[in-house]
């Protein structure tokens, strides 16, 4: 019976104590939960005949913090993400696991248009095509970021023409050729990531090429309106507005970042955010903080 | 035959043994797990089954196979066995089979739960490449005869101990060494390892040549992302595997012939 009660006390101290377990979890600093990871030479040692599975769950832990990070900024709330500690696992489950196709395009979506750090991107696709040799993807993003990034075509095409010969269709060299040569580097990107958009299985990453591919449709819009406008005018608008008020432009674009489209001086359109959630909060904090400088 | 149906009887009825198949039940969420792959579904169902076997296997190997002349030593039955006209290096061979035939019957069970999974996963969520059924046989195989291999290991070290932590933990430690082994050989052999002191790499080398590889019994990736595989290379494994196990197996029914028993 005394046995039985403290089994039942301990029972109520447990569930009492859940509630206030769970919210400390969930408010546990994001980057403290990315965690430490051994080094992928470490790894190697530890990981016995176990590699394919902790490399499978190295990019499930960043695959869940990336996701996480997309849905809060969804609901405006902002955090830096550690993509370092993300390049870190990333690295980590290759080394354990070189074939592992999650990885190659975890980075491809992530490192290249949110980090900016396309040549390591390359690198880990080149690194990957060594090992797989079957796959058409690695040699169409690296295609893509030749072209549309680093603007060296001579490796982009190919990485196109490898593309086409392992997919046994020539569609990535006419699509290249197209779009880079016929309609510029928006519209290539917007039919490169339509494609990713079709094909993406998780929710996070479909999320961020789907806010990536509005904002890009955005700015092709308004190239095609700022196209027409060249064609009777010799000097730039003054704005998107004012291409609008031209008629020009039957609405001005949001950009689901939550930033301004613009033209910049040198004709090409921008915007405020960047292409970020990140970079349109500094932009609106740097506009306020001019704000109240000019107020004093 | 009669010692062999006995002893998989009393293998069955072992309450550690029943701990270890409650695992088998994580198959049933193998499907749904998989799903949370980006652009592998098919390759990560068959890595979390192939890892689920291994994983099952090695705890049958390291808790079954190092505790199963301990627990004849406990219980008094090896004195009971000393006065009967058995020879005792028939009676360590009988206990090797014995477990050996029970681990390859739970490898098939295992095995056809893993395929079926895959099965399953592959039809829901086709893959890129098409699943190589008989690389998973090979893996199966393979992962087979690596558990069978330290179970020799599990085995020589129950002769000359009077508990079961070696055996155990011994088994454990010699698992964990033998598949990092390839690694640190491969590694003195890169520009960082060249920089390494001779006497390092001399020890590394001697380690690698009398640790065994069980490395070299990892067929996984072939299993998972469908790589060729080179019959030389199966039959170098099956060629390592019956020498080195035989030794093993050799130096154990010496170790126990002399051993003191009461």
């Amino acid at each position: 019976m005394k046995q039985a009660l403290i089994c039942l006390a301990l029972l109520v101290l447990y569930v009492s104590l859940m509630g206030p377990f769970t919210r400390y979890m969930q408010q546990k600093p994001y980057a403290e939960k990315l965690g430490y990871v051994a080094a992928p030479e470490v790894l190697q040692f530890v990981a016995a005949d176990q590699a394919p599975m902790i490399s499978a769950g190295l990019v499930f832990k960043v695959l869940v913090y990336f996701g996480t990070l997309v849905e809060m900024a969804q609901n405006k709330i902002y955090l830096p993400p550690d993509y370092p500690g993300m390049f870190k696992l990333i690295q980590g489950a290759l080394r354990l696991d070189p074939y592992n196709m999650d990885s190659y395009y975890f980075s491809q979506a992530i490192l290249t248009w949110d980090v900016g750090r396309v040549k390591e991107a390359n690198a880990l696709l080149e690194y990957g095509m060594k090992y797989r040799t079957w796959d058409w993807y690695l040699p169409l993003f690296a295609g893509f970021n030749y072209g549309y990034f680093l603007k060296d075509y001579e490796n982009a095409a190919k990485y196109y023409k490898k593309a086409s010969e392992l997919s046994g269709a020539d569609l990535y060299t006419r699509l290249a050729a197209r779009y880079m040569y016929e309609s510029g580097n928006t519209a290539y990107a917007i039919s490169y990531l339509s494609v990713m958009v079709k094909s993406a299985r998780n929710e996070a990453i479909k999320k961020s090429f789907v806010v990536r591919l509005a904002a890009l449709q955005g700015i092709y819009q308004i190239e095609q309106a700022l196209e027409q406008w060249k064609k009777t005018h010799s000097t730039l608008p003054d704005s998107v507005v004012h291409l609008q008020k031209e008629g020009y432009l039957s609405d001005i674009p949001l950009d689901p970042y939550g930033g301004d489209f613009y033209i910049d001086a040198d004709g090409t359109v921008k915007t405020t955010s960047q292409m970020s959630y990140a970079g349109a909060e500094s932009y609106k904090k740097q506009k306020a903080a001019e704000s109240a400088d000019k107020a004093q | 035959m009669l010692f062999l149906l006995c002893m998989i009887k009393g293998l069955m009825r072992d309450r550690v043994l029943n701990g270890i198949f409650c695992i088998t039940f994580l198959f049933l969420f193998i499907p749904s797990i998989s799903t949370l792959s980006m652009r592998q579904v098919t390759a990560l169902s068959i890595t979390l089954s192939t890892s689920l076997v291994s994983f099952i296997l090695f705890l049958i190997a390291a808790f079954i196979g190092g505790t199963l002349l301990w627990k004849d030593f406990d219980r008094r039955y090896i004195i009971c066995l000393a006065s009967l006209p058995i020879n005792r290096s028939k009676y360590i061979s009988g206990k090797f089979v014995g477990i050996a035939v029970f681990l390859l019957l739970v490898a098939v069970a295992l095995g056809v739960c893993s395929c079926l999974v895959v099965y399953v996963t592959a039809s829901l969520y086709p893959p890129d490449q098409p699943v190589v059924w008989a690389n998973l046989l090979i893996f199966l195989g393979m992962d087979y005869l690596k558990y069978v291999f330290l179970v020799c290991f599990a085995l020589l070290f129950s002769t000359f101990s009077t508990s079961f932590f070696l055996p155990v933990f011994g088994t454990i430690s010699v698992f964990w060494l033998g598949s990092a082994s390839q690694e640190a050989f491969d590694y003195i052999q890169t520009d960082g390892g060249a920089r390494m002191p001779a006497l390092a790499k001399l020890l590394v080398k001697a380690f690698y040549y009398v640790i065994p590889n069980f490395s070299a019994f990892d067929f996984k990736l072939a299993a998972i992302y469908g790589l060729p595989v080179a019959p030389s290379s199966v039959f170098m494994v099956l060629g390592y595997f019956t020498v080195y196990a035989s030794l093993i197996l050799g130096f154990t029914v010496i170790i126990f012939s002399r051993r003191e028993l009461q």
